[in-house]
């Protein structure tokens, strides 16, 4: 804290030798522990993301280096938040349900108020919405993803080298979409699969093909790409028939016709039971039948 | 202490400006805002006290009044230098602008343009990386609205609910409390007046919000929504099953409280079950996927609605309208 303010107060270089005589907690020290302690904490204080510079205030003596801290690379800039918008930042910074993520968004918040900028949380009332990042190997693809480094992971027994594209929480699960070096080609990966903590690969990311990305965004989604006609008994399987269309068949009293969107996999259906009659396709009928027909088979 | 002293350091650089900004702080209020208790922030205190500006003569340093802090108030003097707070670390920012994203989705008609431009506003400044996202499942716009609406105006409304595990509809009459998202998709929190007791509806299974003119009455704190189904079920039953590769997906979709592969390919998962019609809709769902069920009656009501199905499934006529 005191080289902080020491650098932070001089507008100049200030040397070494220099900054150990003005900051109390370098004195007494020895050489060595002066250097040691020194260097720790110019390496706290990047890490902090306050850029310490290394520099001479002498062209005549370019040898005699000091050091400073530039205000402007430092300092939070001027952001002007309208009420609605810090209100919604406030929100924004209690959803994370992930002690790194929620320790970021909150010394984030932080730095706000301490720019004066101060949200109304009563705005927000009964408004509370949590993301939560449970799997081990999220927080090292996020720090990969956010930084664009490669990883490598071990994923269905494979080791991967993956250069991450997007990171992605679809219903509650993250998936990392990208270019999967091992397999030299595009791969979306649930992060919950991944053995282990991945860690960093060398090189760089490659920018991706915006077509591809959005290919395998769109993979996550189920694939309802199969048309059916169906029975469904009425005020039932609301999820099934919401963005159906109604149709005229010939269905058993209490049930409604609809031609639906469906997947390929016929447990989609049978989970309704009695409620679901598949009419069309034949194949999709057969499918749902061979399904219920292997459960009824249990004893 | 259990603040590493990195983080301490980190903290004093945003709590030195944002006690300038706030003179006079009340020392709890600044805990909350820090994420720390008070006593912690006392020390933090302590240690600015022995700080200020190199050269060390009593003058220099800056003062922190011990008197008011006693009393709970926050006052500093001789900081001028430490004025501004740090930068947005890139982590810092995008853990921001990732959760403005994540609440874009259910956020009111209200909020949601605030979202958007508050994102805008970071991302101009900490750089635009759409790398990372969130999406959520969250149901129609127009639930949402009325709902927030609801919540605003201390309204009652009678929902048409579609209650997943018995695929049926109901109409409950409830009192909003709360808007929330658990595990990726949105929940109201109500008080049922059927139930007489808190309940929690999925936003996706709303279809219609009808608001009704009785005010909300005062039922005390909701409770907050779990982690997950299973902190809230202590009398539910454990029951295993036994899946094969093709079923080994409801590991990632339902909580567990185990899960066990074995060497033969089989992946044994161990389920709190509340609710018998949940277990028989995973059941039927799974199908040719499971190997085993303990106990055994677990899938007898499974079992019992297969059949029934099969009578149905041959009862539907001829198309006449395909």
């Amino acid at each position: 804290m005191n080289l902080t303010i020491c650098l932070l107060m001089a507008r100049r270089f200030v040397e070494r030798e220099q900054i150990r005589e003005m900051v109390t907690g370098y004195h007494g020290l020895s050489d060595a522990a002066f250097e040691r302690t020194f260097e720790r904490d110019k390496d706290e204080l990047r890490a902090l993301g306050v850029p310490v510079e290394t520099g001479s205030n002498s062209t005549l003596f370019p040898d005699e280096l000091g050091y400073r801290i530039r205000r402007r690379d430092f300092e939070l800039p001027e952001i002007d938040f309208s009420p609605a918008e810090l209100a919604a930042l406030g929100v924004a910074s209690s959803v994370w349900d992930d002690a790194r993520r929620e320790g970021d968004a909150v010394t984030a918040l932080a730095k706000l108020r301490a720019a004066g900028l101060d949200p109304d949380v009563e705005r927000v009332a009964g408004f509370a919405p949590s993301v939560a990042a449970r799997e081990p190997a999220f927080e090292s693809l996020w720090r990969a993803t956010v930084a664009a480094r490669p990883v490598t992971f071990v994923y269905k027994g494979v080791a991967r080298v993956v250069e991450p594209w997007r990171l992605l929480s679809h219903h509650g699960a993250w998936y990392l979409i990208g270019y999967d070096r091992t397999r030299a080609a595009g791969r979306s990966f649930k992060v919950s699969r991944i053995d282990g903590v991945p860690s960093t690969a060398s090189g760089q990311v490659s920018a991706p093909d915006p077509a591809e990305v959005a290919r395998h965004v769109a993979s996550l989604a189920a694939k309802r790409d199969k048309e059916a006609i169906v029975a469904v008994r009425d005020g039932a399987a609301h999820e099934l028939v919401r963005f159906a269309e109604p149709v005229t068949v010939d269905v058993p009293a209490g049930f409604s016709g609809w031609r639906i969107k469906t997947s390929s996999d016929a447990g989609e259906i049978a989970s309704y039971g009695s409620d679901v009659i598949v009419l069309e396709p034949a194949s999709l009928v057969a499918a749902v039948t061979a399904h219920l027909e292997a459960v009824a088979s249990w004893r | 202490m259990a603040m590493t002293s990195s983080s301490q350091v980190a903290r004093l650089l945003a709590l030195v400006p944002y006690l300038q900004a706030h003179p006079d702080a009340d020392l709890e209020q600044t805990a909350q805002v820090f994420h720390v208790p008070a006593r912690q922030l006392v020390a933090d205190l302590k240690v600015l006290w022995f700080c200020g500006l190199p050269g060390g003569m009593p003058g220099d340093l800056i003062e922190v009044d011990m008197d008011a802090l006693a009393e709970g108030r926050i006052r500093l003097d001789n900081a001028d230098f430490l004025s501004r707070p740090l930068r947005l670390s890139v982590e810092e920012a995008m853990s921001l602008i990732v959760a403005l994203g994540a609440i874009q989705d259910m956020a009111g008609s209200d909020l949601a343009p605030a979202v958007s431009s508050a994102r805008a506003k970071l991302e101009a400044v900490f750089g635009a990386n759409h790398r990372i996202g969130v999406s959520l499942q969250a149901g129609e716009e127009a639930v949402r609205a009325a709902l927030a609406g609801a919540l605003g105006a201390g309204q009652t409304v009678r929902l048409t609910y579609h209650g997943a595990s018995r695929g049926s509809t109901t109409h409950p009459v409830v009192e909003p409390a709360s808007l929330a998202t658990r595990d990726g998709y949105g929940y109201l929190t109500a008080w049922s007046r059927d139930r007489n007791d808190w309940r929690t509806y999925r936003l996706d299974r709303v279809s219609e919000v009808t608001l009704m003119s009785d005010p909300v009455g005062d039922h005390g704190e909701p409770p907050a929504l779990g982690s997950g189904w299973l902190d809230d079920r202590p009398e539910a039953a454990r029951v295993v099953v036994d899946v094969t590769p093709a079923g080994r997906w409801i590991v990632e979709y339902h909580p567990t409280v185990a899960v066990e592969e074995r060497d033969d390919g089989i992946t044994r998962v161990q389920l709190l079950v509340a609710d018998p019609a949940w277990l028989r809709r995973l059941l039927l769902r799974l199908g040719p996927a499971v190997v085993r069920v303990d106990p055994p009656q677990a899938a007898r009501s499974a079992i019992e609605a297969a059949r029934e199905a099969l009578d149905g499934q041959g009862r539907g006529g001829d198309v006449e309208d395909a």
